[in-house]
């Protein structure tokens, strides 16, 4: 029995040995907040990543984490990661605390491919210089299933549709199912506060924040309330609207196009793809821009400078909208020969692009760490008005409040659709 | 003698429900496909056998790394932890020394202490020490989070061993180190195994600290957070059902010595 605790320390030791030299391996570390799930990594590493000369490390990282790792990283003055992706808004909180590099010499020799120009605008975040380089982009779409198609009211055209009409779309399919059939993603993951956001109340109000309590806001509250009564009451527990427009659970629903892209390329004959509605200001809708940064201190510069080459070449940028269904932010034309989903994915956002009444809205820009607080507002409104029947003008001047204070601590000034201020975005 | 006796057997029924049903649905939604997990209410029994789920998921870039990350990480737990517990618990229950009473609740603070606000200084403190994004690193953290288990039930294990045995030991001319080897240690063992297989299954469930910590070398759950939260449910079904069957598996293997533990079998 002796021998017992001496293997034990034996043990020990030869585990400590081995965990020791598992660091040292040379590779270009790529953080990034997108192309989590599992496929899309997958395919990252397959196919977007294949024809790059060197070894890259794709690190998948949710959003939270890869802010706090990144400040941790420079806090300590020494980094692993030389590239990061995220969506505009993630990347932002980064921006004030110094720890993206500018990518000014990179944006110049690039300048060939062509990006659009608003989009590299973005990737200043409001500084002199280019902060960020775009590298895909996407959008939230409408899906539905061909068998609503026929209950879509008379007159009705599937790709200029208004609110008005997606709730006697949604009357008619419950009339005739006996079931609620539209669908939207307000699950515990889902991606619903961006539909309040960037899609509802644009089209409504045309602004966000500064017409968050208007009499408009409370059109749009009262009338998506009662739509809410054609939508399936499990829509609580959607995260990603595929899987149920997949079981057949909804047949007309809204998502970010990477969340349907499963049910789009699985059973392409079965769906349609369309733009978001229209309300009276007109049709809001959000761009959603992944970009690529190099944090201070990056072990390997050369190698993400490399690395940014190489995700933004056209055929790079068709092999990833082809793929994962992110769209090019450059110039590069998408060939004719896409898979029936893709193809499906690519028209909507397209379309969705291309609308005459469209309405882009930005993701909340300059709240920083405190964006979730924001989303919640509107989570919150969503909550009392629609779910539990409260009155929408009661509650809005509470959340208005809430707004307000948050703007007023965060001094963010307005985004668009919300018009040019001076200091902090102030709710009217 | 019936009426006590049905109540008994239902009280081990809801209990093993409690625990079994669970486990149960998960597998079942593992093996069922798509149609099980979104089928309501769920068939107790799943519509079509498939391994699909599972084998997809085995074949995820860097899950066999991860697991060979999880087994380093929570085997190098286990040794930290009993090296540093054991003696700890053994000072504990055989000295009277000022502030015994302290340290035994200041042990228990570490776990007072949600790991969440202490990422940014953790990970910062990880990288400057060069632990950081490696499995002694992570190991670290957990011996930290298993520690307090360690040191309490240990103490206990050594307080329930007379004293006088090891006085004999020592009268018949061994020193205190030959006593406590030769004498205690073996009549501690079963409970010092349990002991250890405790901080094993903490280390192998611990997400958090794991996925601020590393980068390259996750451990399974962290790497699993990271990809697997947004994928589709039948891929998380297969994730989660491989994730509980080590546990299982090993808790039910050692289930005699963790009775030992909470003192309910003889040793």
């Amino acid at each position: 029995m002796t021998k017992h605790p001496r293997t034990l320390l034996i043990v020990s030791a030869a585990l400590l040995a081995l965990a020791a030299p598992v660091r040292a391996q040379q590779s270009t570390v790529f953080l990034s907040s997108q192309l989590r799930p599992v496929e899309s990594a997958q395919i990252m590493r397959t196919q977007i990543l294949k024809g790059y000369a060197g070894k890259v490390e794709f690190v998948p990282e949710q959003p939270a984490e890869l802010v706090v790792r990144l400040q941790a990283e420079k806090q300590a003055g020494k980094s692993t990661i030389s590239l990061v992706a995220g969506v505009h808004g993630e990347l932002q909180p980064l921006v004030p605390a110094g720890i993206l590099t500018p990518l000014d010499d990179v944006a110049a020799t690039l300048k060939a491919r062509g990006f659009a120009p608003e989009l590299l605008a973005l990737g200043k975040f409001g500084t002199d210089h280019q902060l960020m380089i775009p590298w895909m982009q996407a959008t939230y779409v409408m899906v539905a299933n061909k068998k609503a198609l026929p209950y879509l009211p008379a007159g009705a055209d599937i790709n200029a549709l208004t609110y008005a009409q997606l709730a006697d779309w949604g009357a008619a399919l419950q009339k005739a199912t006996g079931k609620r059939l539209l669908g939207f993603p307000a699950g515990p993951t889902g991606l619903m506060h961006r539909f309040f956001e960037g899609f509802l109340l644009p089209s409504y109000t045309g602004g966000v924040v500064t017409t968050f309590k208007s009499p408009e806001a409370i059109v749009a509250w009262t009338e998506f309330a009662a739509l809410w009564k054609f939508v399936t009451p499990n829509s609580t527990n959607i995260n990603f609207m595929q899987e149920p427009l997949l079981t057949g659970d909804v047949w007309v629903g809204f998502d970010h196009i990477a969340r349907v892209i499963d049910a789009l390329t699985k059973q392409p004959n079965d769906f349609v793809t369309f733009p978001a509605p229209a309300g009276p200001k007109g049709r809001g809708w959000m761009p959603v821009l992944v970009g690529l940064s190099i944090p201070t201190g990056a072990p390997d510069v050369a190698g993400a400078k490399a690395l940014i080459d190489h995700l933004t070449l056209p055929a790079t940028q068709i092999i990833t909208a082809s793929t994962v269904g992110f769209f090019p932010v450059t110039s590069a034309a998408l060939p004719p020969d896409l898979s029936p989903g893709m193809t499906l994915a690519v028209s909507a956002v397209q379309k969705t692009g291309a609308a005459k009444d469209g309405i882009a809205t930005l993701l909340p820009v300059g709240l920083g760490a405190k964006s979730g607080e924001f989303d919640k507002i509107f989570l919150d409104t969503f909550q009392r008005v629609v779910l539990r029947g409260e009155k929408p003008d009661a509650v809005l001047a509470r959340q208005g409040a809430a707004l307000q204070a948050l703007m007023a601590e965060t001094g963010a000034p307005c985004w668009r659709p919300d018009p040019v201020s001076a200091g902090a975005c102030q709710v009217k | 003698m019936t009426l006590r006796r049905g109540i008994f057997l239902s009280g081990i029924g809801v209990i093993s429900a409690w625990v079994l049903l669970p486990i149960w649905l998960i597998a079942a939604s593992a093996v069922g496909g798509q149609g099980q997990i979104s089928a309501w209410p769920k068939p107790l029994w799943p519509a079509g056998g498939t391994l699909d789920g599972l084998a997809s998921f085995l074949a995820i870039e860097g899950v066999w790394k991860a697991t060979a990350n999880s087994v380093a990480v929570a085997l190098l737990t286990m040794a930290m932890a009993i090296l540093l517990g054991a003696p700890a618990g053994y000072a504990l229950a055989r000295f009277n020394f000022r502030g015994a009473n302290l340290f035994r609740v200041l042990v228990l603070m570490t776990r007072a202490f949600p790991v969440a606000i202490l990422a940014l200084p953790l990970t910062v403190s990880f990288i400057r020490f060069g632990v950081y994004d490696t499995a002694f690193g992570v190991a670290l953290m957990h011996t930290t989070l298993a520690l307090p288990f360690a040191v309490l039930v240990s103490a206990s294990l050594f307080q329930a061993i007379p004293r006088e045995l090891e006085e004999a030991a020592w009268v018949f001319g061994c020193t205190r180190w030959q006593a406590a080897m030769r004498v205690v240690l073996p009549l501690a063992l079963p409970g010092i195994v349990a002991t250890a297989i405790f901080a094993f299954v903490i280390s192998w469930n611990e997400v958090f600290a794991a996925s601020v910590l590393t980068v390259r070398n996750r451990t399974l759950t962290a790497y699993l957070l990271a990809v697997l939260s947004e994928s589709p449910m039948h891929l998380q079904f297969a994730g989660g059902f491989l994730l509980i069957v080590p546990s299982v598996l090993f808790i039910f293997l050692v289930r005699k010595h963790l009775f030992a533990m909470w003192g309910i079998a003889n040793r």
